[in-house]
């Protein structure tokens, strides 16, 4: 039942987002702001975070396939696969939804607590599409870029740390991420991007928006709006997986 | 003028506040008094439509805003000011940009007649030189003083204040009402103020509506107030010793 009704507001909610805007030039200028805020301050832990895991990858798939009958190209060849289908987007989009989606709820959130809100509406200012839409366009418009970032930077951590610490040499890692290429692979991945995108924007920015108390229960409107994300992060991941690969 | 009509307002079944008429004429200070709690704030959101009334009628100069459509609202809500009891200024503005954001949306002002709105406004409420500062770094009066620009940028009609003065010191507070009073006055505005302070009451109150538990209990004005013979009044009034103090007086010169 409560269920219903949070399914129900979030999707009157999505109707009033895409009501037409009053005044375009203001939402483009709220639209750079959103595209710089949680698009580019992203770049840096996307990287940071991609570089570990493809080098950690890289050396674990060595050492998993240690016996001299698996040939060496599996090494390149697994850490790019599984960079492109699970980590770069569904895993990315897991921590994007702590880092741009704690951000989203409870930048409304305190809107909200503090009467911003109100005021927007007062002034006969569409709030919800005012605030949220260009959060949600530019998500979803960042994500794809963010998730070719961490695909590429996945790949070169294990370029670096393979060779590094010698479980695979520089050619037989490059001969393996080349090797059986699948290019929908990417287009899978970036499908799947342009999704989780929006539901790292929209749900919370549901949570954020509706949110009624005081700081208290903003912090813990973020705390479940990255939870819920999460969920259905992994939910629409399934889905799309079992629709798109097989 | 506003009118309220028998407005009532039920949260869970339970009425919030019931059955209140009132007039709020123009070019006066009108003040909605009462304890915390007895539903000052849901009036007032009931007469700007942030709260739907369960029953009544609410008049704009004689247009019903109960039976209006969302798109007319709108269109009165221009004509709409409003001062919250926190300020709510935008965080992310300047100030600058807090006051100019209702031209922003709403106008085809060109930048340099923004400009010199804004520095009317700014100037109104006696505030110069805090144009490029951040909400957070100006003082509690500071914030009411920008939001009270920002409220006014778009000459209203209609200003509304909850709680202007609350979290200020005493001339501050004092300050911002007869800032308030005067704009209200030199624009002409229909001006209604929520407040619990009664230094508001005897300074400004042209026009009182004291409600109690959600219910009508007294309308008049400052020059009556002290005299009304209303007891839940007196009891919400000469809670503060002074005052009961005044109407000793009071009573003893006649
Ligand atoms: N959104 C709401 N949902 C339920 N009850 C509310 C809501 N807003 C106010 N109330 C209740 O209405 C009563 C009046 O509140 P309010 O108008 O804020 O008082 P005040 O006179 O201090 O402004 C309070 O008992 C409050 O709990
Ligand atoms: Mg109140």
């Amino acid at each position: 039942m409560n269920y219903f009704f949070h399914i129900g507001r979030y999707f009157w909610m999505l109707g009033k987002v895409f009501a037409r805007p009053e005044k375009h030039k203001m939402y483009i200028r709220q639209l750079f702001r959103e595209i710089e805020g949680l698009g580019i301050n992203s770049v840096g832990i996307v990287v940071i975070i991609s570089l570990f895991t493809g080098g950690i990858m890289t050396i674990q798939f060595a050492y998993n396939l240690m016996n001299p009958i698996f040939p060496t190209y599996l090494i390149g060849l697994g850490t790019r696969d599984v960079l492109i289908l699970e980590f770069s987007s569904t895993i990315l989009a897991l921590i994007l939804a702590g880092k741009i989606g704690s951000n989203i709820t409870s930048e409304i959130g305190s809107m909200k607590v503090t009467e911003q809100i109100d005021s927007l509406e007062i002034m006969g200012v569409n709030s919800i599409s005012y605030l949220i839409l260009p959060k949600i366009v530019a998500v979803v418009f960042v994500f794809p870029f963010l998730v070719v970032l961490s695909i590429f930077f996945g790949l070169v951590g294990g370029l670096i740390v393979g060779p590094f610490v010698g479980v695979v040499s520089l050619t037989e890692y490059i001969d393996g991420i080349r090797y059986l290429f699948v290019p929908y692979y990417v287009t899978f991945s970036l499908i799947k991007s342009l999704f989780f995108g929006f539901l790292v924007s929209s749900v919370p920015a549901y949570f954020g928006y509706f949110v009624q108390g005081g700081a208290l229960e903003v912090g813990k409107a973020s705390t479940r709006a990255v939870v819920n994300t999460n969920i259905l992060i992994l939910l629409f991941d399934l889905i799309l997986t079992r629709l798109l690969l097989t | 003028m506003i009118e309220v009509k028998n407005v009532t307002k039920l949260f869970d079944g339970k009425p919030a506040i019931s059955d209140i008429s009132m007039q709020f004429r123009e070019g006066q200070t009108n003040l909605i008094i009462g304890r915390s709690g007895s539903g000052k704030t849901v009036l007032l959101k009931c007469i700007l439509g942030l709260h739907e009334a369960d029953r009544g009628e609410i008049l704009y100069d004689g247009r019903s805003f109960t039976r209006m459509r969302q798109k007319d609202r709108k269109e009165i809500r221009k004509e709409v000011g409003m001062v919250f009891q926190g300020g709510a200024l935008f965080d992310s503005l300047t100030v600058e940009q807090n006051v100019r954001f209702p031209l922003d949306m709403f106008t085809l002002m060109g930048a340099r007649e923004k400009a010199a709105r804004v520095d009317f406004c700014l100037d109104h409420v006696n505030l110069t030189g805090a144009h490029r500062l951040f909400p957070s770094e100006i003082s509690g009066g500071m914030q009411k003083r920008v939001a009270i620009a920002r409220a006014i940028a778009l000459n209203p009609r209609y200003l509304f204040c909850d709680e202007p003065n609350s979290g200020l010191d005493p001339e501050t507070a004092t300050l911002i009402d007869d800032l308030i009073q005067m704009l209200t006055r030199e624009f002409g505005m229909t001006t209604i103020i929520n407040t619990h302070d009664m230094n508001s009451v005897i300074q400004i109150g042209e026009s009182i509506l004291f409600i109690h538990k959600g219910e009508k209990c007294w309308e008049g004005t400052r020059h009556n107030i002290l005299t009304s013979g209303n007891e839940v009044l007196d009891d919400f009034i000469f809670a503060n010793k002074l005052y009961a103090q005044m109407r000793k007086e009071k009573n003893g010169s006649h």
